[in-house]
Formats: structure tokens, sequence, C-alpha cells
């Protein structure tokens, strides 16, 4: 038998008091020491944060004003409103957005639209009913007139009207389209000489750029199209004629359908194994459920036990020794 | 509940410590609540303020709460089938440790989630786990899988328990009503009737036995959210029994520190013998062969393949301006000390051995930080941020503070079951053989609680 010392339990009382002593002041060191510098924190100057506050500055947005003329004698009307707000720029969306076009006898109002989730409001207005001025220009303006927490902005663009014209021809194998531009605004229909226009093709998201051409004194150009451009179930493509931003008649589109393209079927196919599957293999939930009624089932045994067990506590108890 | 003589000694000598709750329990709780307090703020920034106030970034998504996870859960499986085995196969020396390893396997498994649950940026779609699962999901399986375990591992400790409750309920000791309720009420009336015995015979096998393939899956599918993953240094084969003999091998390293720490708190020298250490110890080092064998490979494969991404990584790990050192401690203490340690008989002792077991665990953390860390900095799209920060990870304070609140709530879930349940088993308690053992010298028996009885 080894017996215990009253000195020898002061002596170990003493060290359990140095052992906590130590512990309580492990707690208390300054873990930072570990920590490292946030870079993505920035933190304004005190003078500058407390000028930002006096005065709640309104935003400015920015106004991108565009007019696409289509082949169907209608202007389409397109604005963008964003703003750059502390170094990133947000689309605003939900703002109204007017249209107007501007005569020398006065502004006349077209209409107005709210602009959607990606800050764009478009307007299509039938050229025909529109007034040239002098010079047979069309001068749009869009307007957002500001709210409580934006600056007021417009934006105005001056084109002349034109017409875009594109023809299909199909020569045994080969396939061009031909296309002709025309000034319409001095009333008579003037063959557009000397202007690059380009072909694209339709895909799911941008049009395909797939060639491009000059027109001559006619007004007149033709481009190539190549013959292996995939196209819908039946082989449609949509071709896409199209001058941009040009400086007097700003964008002009024309486009046709033509079974030029490759049948690609629509059918679902499908889908390769991946992580975005939408279902996992069959054998996989077959295996996962197996295993888990297995282990749940081993349980559930188990529990029905466990009640049996309860159930068949005997009335005479029968005490151990202690 | 009767119990024999041997059964009889060993409940009475362990009494006092579920029956006392000394001054220096009560310092020692205090201590991990004040732990747990400090990670209770560091949660309360990250929450307040987002994952910057950690060192995790766009590139190293994974920090120290996914290593101390793995550690955490490792114990878990390792407790678990260690257990099992021992039911399974009725090892006789190893009766006294199953339910020490049953309590690492449940705290463990409570603490060890916890950990994941730190690296989830939005808490409010935690539920989407269950309503919008994808099976194909390494993630999901891991969830089904880990809350799998836990009912089971649960279940398995309070199987194991319910004839010692009925001993308890049965004794009348010096507890508070409501402890005394309680031993009543888990004891489910059980009374030693052939008909009760045969009941819970068949429920502790049939744990027993789908606890250890369940640990063996649970922990495979652990491994397997990084060996599905096409990283460098993950992408592997070998990931699932790497994991799987890692995660014993860690476990039985806990075993061992905490049987020695119990021997020394409780003086439970006659339970937790020399013998138990030294036969833990062999357990030790092939399990430390093993793993060795799998570490070799491992780097030997990927250094061999010469594969860009792959020689990447393992120049970083042996490149002493890097992991080289990390990596030098995570070999040296986590396989060849342990190794030299139980097979030199000078040193074939137990505080040897726990040193050497110690030594391991620490090693076995760092190696679990040297799987993620490293793979996480090389990334196989060039990295589109060059900050410093966001090349390499460096741990911030509320990491290291959260995962010393997870140490501390670990430890403090085991004090507070052992001032619930006695340590060593009783009623599974068999008599060994050779009682008498030459290292031990003979151990006063609580004279206090023989008095009481």
């Amino acid at each position: 038998m080894k017996a215990f010392t009253t000195q020898a339990a002061s002596a170990l009382k003493l060290r359990s008091a140095i052992i906590y002593a130590g512990l309580m002041m492990l707690l208390f060191i300054p873990v930072n020491i570990f920590a490292q510098a946030d870079s993505t924190k920035k933190e304004a100057p005190a003078a500058e944060a407390a000028v930002a506050e006096e005065v709640p500055s309104l935003i400015g947005p920015s106004l991108n004003f565009i007019t696409v003329q289509k082949a169907n004698n209608s202007i389409d009307l397109k604005a963008a409103m964003q703003a750059k707000v502390k170094g990133t720029f947000y689309r605003l969306s939900l703002l109204k957005v007017s249209f107007v076009l501007v005569t020398e006898t006065g502004d006349i109002p077209l209409g107005f639209v709210i602009t959607d989730q990606y800050g764009k409001a478009v307007l299509n207005v039938k050229a025909d009913s529109l007034k040239t001025n002098a010079e047979g220009k069309l001068n749009f303006k869009a307007i957002f007139a500001g709210n409580k927490g934006m600056e007021p902005t417009e934006e105005e663009v001056s084109i002349k009207r034109a017409h875009l014209e594109i023809t299909p021809v199909k020569e045994d194998s080969l396939l061009t389209v031909q296309m002709k531009l025309t000034d319409l605004g001095t009333g008579a229909e003037t063959p557009v000489p000397e202007t690059t226009v380009g072909i694209f093709v339709a895909r799911l998201i941008n049009p395909l750029k797939v060639g491009e051409g000059t027109t001559d004194a006619d007004g007149a150009a033709s481009v190539e199209i190549p013959n292996n451009l995939p196209g819908d179930a039946k082989g449609n493509i949509t071709l896409i004629a199209r001058l941009d931003e040009n400086e007097i008649y700003g964008n002009i589109e024309a486009s046709i359908v033509q079974p030029w393209g490759l049948k690609v079927s629509d059918k679902l196919t499908a889908l390769p194994r991946a992580l975005w599957s939408p279902h996992p293999p069959l054998w996989m939930v077959i295996t996962f459920s197996i295993l888990m009624a297995v282990v749940w089932g081993h349980y559930i045994v188990i529990v029905v036990q466990l009640f049996r067990l309860r159930k068949e506590e005997p009335h005479t108890a029968i005490t151990t020794k202690a | 509940m009767e119990l024999n003589s041997y059964q009889q000694e060993a409940f009475n000598y362990q009494r006092p410590n579920i029956e006392k709750f000394s001054k220096s329990n009560l310092l020692w709780i205090v201590f991990f609540l004040l732990w747990i307090m400090v990670g209770g703020y560091a949660l309360y920034l990250q929450i307040a303020h987002g994952h910057i106030v950690t060192g995790m970034r766009d590139n190293v998504v994974w920090g120290l709460f996914i290593v101390n996870f793995i550690f955490f859960i490792g114990l878990s499986y390792a407790g678990a089938i260690i257990s099992g085995l021992l039911h399974l196969f009725k090892v006789p020396w190893g009766k006294p440790i199953i339910r020490l390893s049953q309590m690492m396997t449940i705290t463990s498994v409570i603490v060890g989630p916890i950990f994941i649950l730190l690296c989830v940026g939005r808490f409010d779609r935690l539920h989407h786990l269950f309503i919008y699962p994808r099976l194909q999901s390494p993630m999901t399986w891991d969830v089904l899988a880990i809350l799998t375990y836990f009912v089971g591992s649960g279940l398995f400790l309070y199987i194991s328990l319910i004839k010692d409750f009925a001993v308890y309920r049965d004794t009348k000791m010096n507890v508070p009503k409501w402890k005394q309720k309680l031993y009543t009420a888990l004891a489910l009336g059980y009374r030693g009737t052939a008909s009760q015995k045969r009941h819970l015979i068949i429920s502790q096998n049939l744990l027993a036995i789908i606890i250890i393939p369940l640990s063996i899956m649970v922990s495979s599918i652990l491994s397997w959210i990084f060996g599905m993953t096409l990283r460098p240094g993950w992408h592997s084969t070998i990931f699932g029994p790497y994991f799987v003999l890692g995660a014993l091998y860690s476990g039985c390293g806990v075993l061992i520190v905490a049987m020695w720490a119990y021997r020394k708190m409780y003086k439970l020298q006659n339970y937790f013998t020399d013998k138990l250490f030294v036969n833990l110890g062999y357990c030790m080092m092939v399990l430390a062969a093993a793993y060795g064998y799998f570490t070799f490979s491992e780097y030997f494969t990927s250094w061999f393949g010469s594969a860009k991404w792959d020689a990447d990584v393992i120049n970083k790990l042996f490149s002493l301006q890097e992991y080289g050192w990390w990596t030098l401690f995570a070999n040296l203490f986590g396989i060849l000390v342990p190794i030299a340690i139980v097979a030199i008989p000078a040193t074939r002792k137990v505080n040897w051995i726990t040193l050497a077991s110690f030594a391991m665990v620490m090693a076995l953390w760092v190696k679990r930080y040297l799987i993620i860390v490293p793979t996480l900095e090389t990334p196989a799209l060039p990295m589109q941020d060059t900050r410093m920060e966001y090349v390499k990870y460096t741990a911030t304070w509320p990491e290291w503070a959260l995962t010393f609140a997870g140490i501390a709530s670990f430890l403090l879930l085991f004090t507070l079951i052992s001032k619930l349940v006695t340590v060593v088993p009783v009623s599974e308690l068999e008599e060994p053989l050779h009682q008498h053992n030459h290292h031990l010298e003979p151990v006063v028996v609580n004279q206090e609680a023989i008095q009481t009885v």
C-alpha cells in the first residue's frame, strides 16, 4: 500500500495550482499574432467620410441611346441605363425612359418604356409616320427625368432614313446573299455606295459574323455563305445583314430565313455523365438505397429489441450486493 | 443486477469518480467553457463579418476547419472500429477500453461536424442539403453517412451502457436525485433476466457487426470528398483506405493518451495496465508501418509520374522553403518515432508509448493540413487574384480560437461523460487470467467508497 502524506498532498496541490495558472495564462495569449492583414478592407479617410455623410450625392446615371432601322420600315429606339457606383457598373432597372421626336416646331412624344432587369428600354416606331427635318433627318431624344436618388439625363441621336434589302441567291452549291442599301432621306431611293455591310447568322446568344461586303455604285454587295452552318431541325438558318454604327444612318438591319444550314435535331438526347446531370446513375441510386436500408434496418431491429427489453422488466427487482 | 466479485470491486473502486464533483473538476470545466466562449466570440465575428475574418479565400477555400473536421471524424471512426472489433472478437484484455473508445466515438462525432458547419457560408441555406440533395455529390453522401453513423455510434454506446446503468440504479449511490432518475430511465428496466440478456446480446452483436463496415464506408466517403475531385494530391485511388487507416491510427493514439490521462487522474492502473498499453502499442506499431507504406506509395507514385500538377504539389511538400519541415515532422513523428519506440524494449514503457502516441496524434493533424492546404494552393487554372493571402493560406486568430474551442468541447464532453458513467465498464469486465503484474505497485482502493457500500 502506498500512503499519501500531507506533504505530498500539498506538493500535489501546489503543482495543480501551477498547472491551472499556466493554462489560464494560455487562454489569454494574444492569439491574433496569427492574424493576417486583410487587403480587401479599404478604409476611407475620416474627413472624406464625414463630407460624404453631410451631402448625400445623387447618382449620375449614363444613358446609351441607339437606333436600329428595320427592313419593315420601322425603327427600334434602344436606350440602356447604367451607373458607376464605387467603381462598379450597375445596370439600372425599373426606370422610366421617354422617347421624343425632335422637330423644328417642337418635341413630339413617342412614348415611354420602363427599363428591364438589364437596364434596357426598347420602343419600336413606324418610320413612315415620322416627319423628317429639312436635311431629311430624324432627330430622336431619349430622356430620363431623374428621381430622388438619381440625376436626370438625356441623349439625342440624329439619323437619315435608309433601307437595307437582303436577297438569297443559290447557284448550284454556291450560296450567296445580295444586299442593297438605299438612302430614303430625300424622299427618292438613292443607292448608298462604298459602305461596308456585315452578314451574320443568328446563334443562341449573339449573332455570329460570317462575312462582309462593300456596296458598289448601285448600293449593292454580295457575300458568300458557308454551307456547313448548323441550323435547326429543318436546316433553317437566319441570315442577318447589318450596318453597324454608321455616322449617317445609325444601325440598319434586315434578315431572312433560308434552309441552308445542316439539320440538327432538337430532340432531347441523353446527357453524358456529368457533375451537373439532373439525375444520378441508376446503379448509384440502387446501391445507396440498399446500403441505407441495410443500416437503418439494423437500427430498427435494435430499437425493437430495446423496446422488448423494456417491456420484459420483471416485477421483483434483483438488487445488487452493493 | 448482480455482479461478480471482480466486477463489484471495479465498481466500488470507480464509484467515487461519478459520485463526487471536486473543485478541480469544476476548474477544468470552467477552463474549457472559457475557451468555448472565446470560440463563440470568434464565431460571432465570422457570422457578423463573413468568412473574410478567416484565412480562406477564392483559391484556398478550406483551411483549419476542414482539417479539424477530418481529424475528429477520424477519431470517431477509429473508436467505433476498435470497440466493435474488441466486442465481436471478445478480446479479454480489451474489455476495459471499450467504454473509452466508445466515448471517443460519440464525442468526436459531435464535435467534428461542427467544424464543417463553420465552413458553410450560408447557414440559412443549410436545410437545402436535405430538401435539394444531389445523390451524385460526395457532399450529400457525407452528410447522410455522418448522420447515419452518429445514430449508430450513439446507439452502440448506449446499448453497452444499459447493464451499467442498471448497476448504478440498483446501488444507493450518493448522487443527486435527477441523476438517479436518469440512471433508472436509461437502464430500461434491465434486471438481467435470460430474455433481457438475449435482447441485449442480439442488439450489441448486430450493432458491432454493422458499425465496423459503416465506419469504413463513412471514412471512405469522407476521403472521397477529396478523392473524387480532379486535383493534384487528392485524386487518388488509395485515398479511401488511406483515410480509414489514418483514422484508425490516430484514434489508437488518442485512445492511448486518454488511457494514460484517466489512469493518472482516476488511478486506474489495475484496469489500464502496462500490458494493455504495450498491446495497444503493438497495434499502433503495425498501423504505423501500414500508414508509412501507404504514405510512401502515395508520394512515390506522384513523384515518379511527374505530371505537372502532381509534381508542383510534391515539390511544395518537400521544399524546406514551403512545407518541407512540416512534412518531415508529420512523417518522422507520425510514422518512424512510434515504430521505434514500440520496437525498442527499453522504450516499450507506458510513458514512452503515451509520448509517442501524443506526438503521433499531433503529426497526423499536421498531415491532414498537408493533404488539404498545399493542394488548394496549387490550382489547375492560373489564379485571377495573386495577392499573397489569396495564393497562400494563413490561418487567422478566429480560426485558431474556434479550433481550440473544438478541442475544449471534445475534452469537456469527455469529462462530463466520465462524471456520468464509469470509465471502465463494470458489468462486462472479466477478471484477467494473470492478475499479477510485475510493473504495478499495489493500488489503494478508495477506502471511503468501500465504507459507504
